[in-house]
């Protein structure tokens, strides 16, 4: 077990940049996510703490040891692919001792951490296999014994699960929690998807353009997202986005948009340098409900979409379309005016210019 | 015939004429199970014609009598005589010990220089690329064509090797590679590996590229250095393509007498005489067909039970 940290870190391939500037910490036992569209950088800058790719500048620091010149075998870690990269010749057992029967680990030792490892992942009965012989979810059991068998001091997840079904992944998902609970190793775990990272990571780090948007833990990237990026990028359906401007009007604070006022109580920003001008809402689509108060849009109701639990409205606000999710037994009229109440205390506000939450992050 | 072609929907013949149209007759042939047949004939006969005919007729040859020089003693069959003969013949097992010479120390070099040639040429380096092309120029030229220019660089007097050689100092007087038994092997198994070596890179090379990298990060992290990496991983993955590629080229080796025919002829005395060659020899220059056939159906034989066993060797290995 260790800790991580990322100092400075940059790559670029001629005059490409793909990483800048990479600052991260992460606690000794921590998870934490690398979450981003493709192209974003993340499988880079985990390549780059493992030590499979140099970076073009700065120190990655494992355990207060900094490895930048130190071979991928004598960092101590682990990495689970995305292919999962099991030796194709060779038996699962085989494949899982590979790292300790290269270290010169005595056989009866080896055999008996495999054996250990095996029987974590339930995957004693596989071990005479050969990887061609398994299924998805099993080659996925394989490569994370692979990776435990060693106890190193830090797990290196790349995209894991994006090569499973959708069972299988909430599945796994759920395994490699319980793993990590229980062996309390470091991990740093990249994804694409949203929801692995809200449900696994400890901290989640949103990068776009080899820039990290937002290191926060996972509930903070939801509520308070640092740029309308993260803010679109996390939750699905996405945040809505309603332009307008923002005015006082006595006492509170009104956003004054095409189709009417919102008043915004309960606003846990400053704000107050965006007085008078442009500004865009953040409105998550559950703090939505078809109930009157004070706060509230109107629109017509454009698209009713029932997923079972939920039923989606887009409501169409003076021209911008808003989704809600309201509960099952909400299913207005096609066409018909409609009233949604905002619970504005969740709502952010964003500079429409730069694209960032004003007052900075909380 | 045509009620027992008969298929159920097919509607009965309304006129005599159409009772015994041609098309018809087809059209109920074609759906009984004779029709598989039937569309199989054309290639069966081709087959036939053009591997079949040749092989038994080149076997049958080897249980006559068949000297093209003495018409007198007729062409009957005469049985084993030319497999007796062989026993009994000195030639044939100098032959046949060279020929395992020349197969399995040019298969080895081959195989070395050809696998060193491919990793070096999967790194993604300026310039690979065209390396890669260059590097199979040996394998384009013809056999006759790269025996010819080699015995002229190899040549005692006028070589440039010997010009080199004696030059960098290795030699102290002009050496005749071919005139010595000791060397005349040697040589021309160099000059066969130098020509069909880039035949194993080429190979290895497309399966390097089905390689996925990931294996070798992997490798990496689990603490894999190169030497295991190419013994654990690389080796084990080309295993299939390695023993194809073998195969290949010893049936290749075993058969083809030209570059030994051009460099040496067999000499000097027997010491580079191979069956492919002995065959040839027996055929062309003392016309005896008969006793050619029968060298040629023992090559022929040892080339299946080595593609056999070794089929068979690699496939165990692989379980």
């Amino acid at each position: 077990m260790a800790t991580l940290s990322i100092k400075g870190v940059r790559k670029s391939y001629g005059s490409l940049e793909v990483l800048s500037n990479i600052d991260l910490e992460l606690e000794d036992g921590g998870f934490l996510v690398l979450l981003g569209p493709s192209g974003c950088g993340k499988s880079t800058l985990l390549s780059i703490i493992a030590g499979l790719e140099p970076s073009s500048g700065g120190d990655v620091v494992i355990g207060g040891r900094t490895v930048n010149d130190v071979h991928p075998k004598d960092r101590n870690i682990a990495m689970v692919f995305q292919s999962y990269a099991l030796y194709p010749t060779m038996s699962v057992q085989r494949n899982i001792g590979f790292g300790l029967e290269m270290r010169k680990v005595e056989t009866a030792a080896r055999e008996s951490a495999v054996a250990g490892a095996a029987e974590l992942l339930q995957i004693s009965h596989l071990l005479e296999r050969k990887p061609g012989q398994l299924s998805g979810g099993q080659r996925q059991r394989v490569a994370m014994g692979r990776a435990i068998v060693r106890q190193p001091d830090l797990f290196l997840f790349d995209e894991p699960l994006s090569n499973l079904d959708a069972k299988l992944r909430v599945e796994m998902r759920t395994e490699i929690k319980r793993l990590h609970d229980r062996l309390g190793t470091s991990v740093v775990y990249v994804t694409h998807d949203q929801v692995e990272a809200m449900t696994l990571g400890t901290k989640v780090a949103v990068m776009k353009g080899g820039v990290i948007q937002q290191l926060a833990d996972p509930q903070t990237i939801y509520e308070r997202p640092a740029n309308m990026f993260v803010a679109g990028f996390i939750g699905s359906p996405t945040m809505n986005f309603l332009e307008g401007t923002l005015v006082q009007d006595g006492g509170g604070l009104v956003l004054k948009h095409a189709a009417g006022a919102l008043v915004l109580t309960g606003i846990e920003q400053d704000v107050r340098s965006h007085i008078g001008r442009p500004v865009v809402a953040g409105i998550r689509p559950e703090t939505m409900s078809a109930a009157g108060g004070a706060s509230t849009l109107q629109g017509s109701v454009d698209v009713v979409e029932p997923t079972g639990p939920d039923t989606m409205v887009i409501v169409n606000v003076g021209g911008q379309m808003i989704t809600a999710r309201l509960g099952s037994r909400d299913r207005p009229k096609l066409g018909a005016e409609m009233t949604l109440a905002v619970d504005t205390a969740a709502v952010n506000l964003f500079d429409p210019e730069s694209g960032n939450r004003i007052g900075g992050d909380v | 015939m045509s009620r027992s072609l008969n298929m159920p929907g097919s509607r009965p013949p309304r006129t005599i004429w159409e009772a015994i149209s041609p098309f018809r007759l087809i059209g109920e042939l074609s759906e009984t199970r004779y029709w598989m047949y039937l569309l199989l004939l054309p290639s069966a006969l081709l087959i036939t014609a053009v591997v079949l005919y040749p092989t038994v007729y080149g076997m049958q040859m080897s249980f006559r009598e068949m000297r093209l020089n003495r018409p007198d003693l007729g062409n009957d069959w005469v049985l084993f005589k030319h497999y007796v003969r062989m026993i009994n013949d000195p030639i044939f097992w100098v032959s046949l010990r060279n020929t395992a010479v020349w197969v399995t120390s040019s298969i080895v070099l081959e195989f070395l220089i050809g696998l060193i040639a491919a990793l070096a040429l999967n790194r993604d380096l300026p310039g690979t690329k065209l390396l890669a092309v260059l590097i199979l120029l040996p394998y384009f030229l013809p056999n006759v064509v790269a025996g010819h220019m080699w015995a002229l660089m190899l040549d005692p007097r006028m070589g440039v090797i010997n010009d080199l050689l004696l030059k960098v100092g290795l030699l102290t007087e002009y050496k005749a590679w071919f005139a010595d038994p000791t060397t005349a092997m040697a040589a021309a198994i160099i000059v066969e590996a130098w020509h069909s070596f880039p035949f194993f890179t080429l190979l290895i090379m497309a399966g390097l590229k089905g390689i996925p990298t990931d294996l070798y990060k992997a490798a990496n992290i689990d603490g894999a250095g190169a030497f295991a990496q190419l013994r654990l991983i690389t080796l084990p993955m080309l295993k299939t393509i390695i023993a194809a590629a073998v195969i290949l080229r010893v049936i290749g080796l075993v058969n083809s007498p030209d570059l030994l025919l051009i460099l040496t002829s067999g000499g000097p005395g027997r010491s580079t005489q191979v069956l492919s060659l002995y065959a040839f020899q027996m055929a062309y220059k003392d016309f005896n067909f008969g006793y050619a056939g029968a060298l040629s159906v023992v090559m022929f034989v040892f080339l299946m039970l080595f593609a056999w066993a070794y089929v068979r060797l690699s496939k165990v290995n692989q379980e």
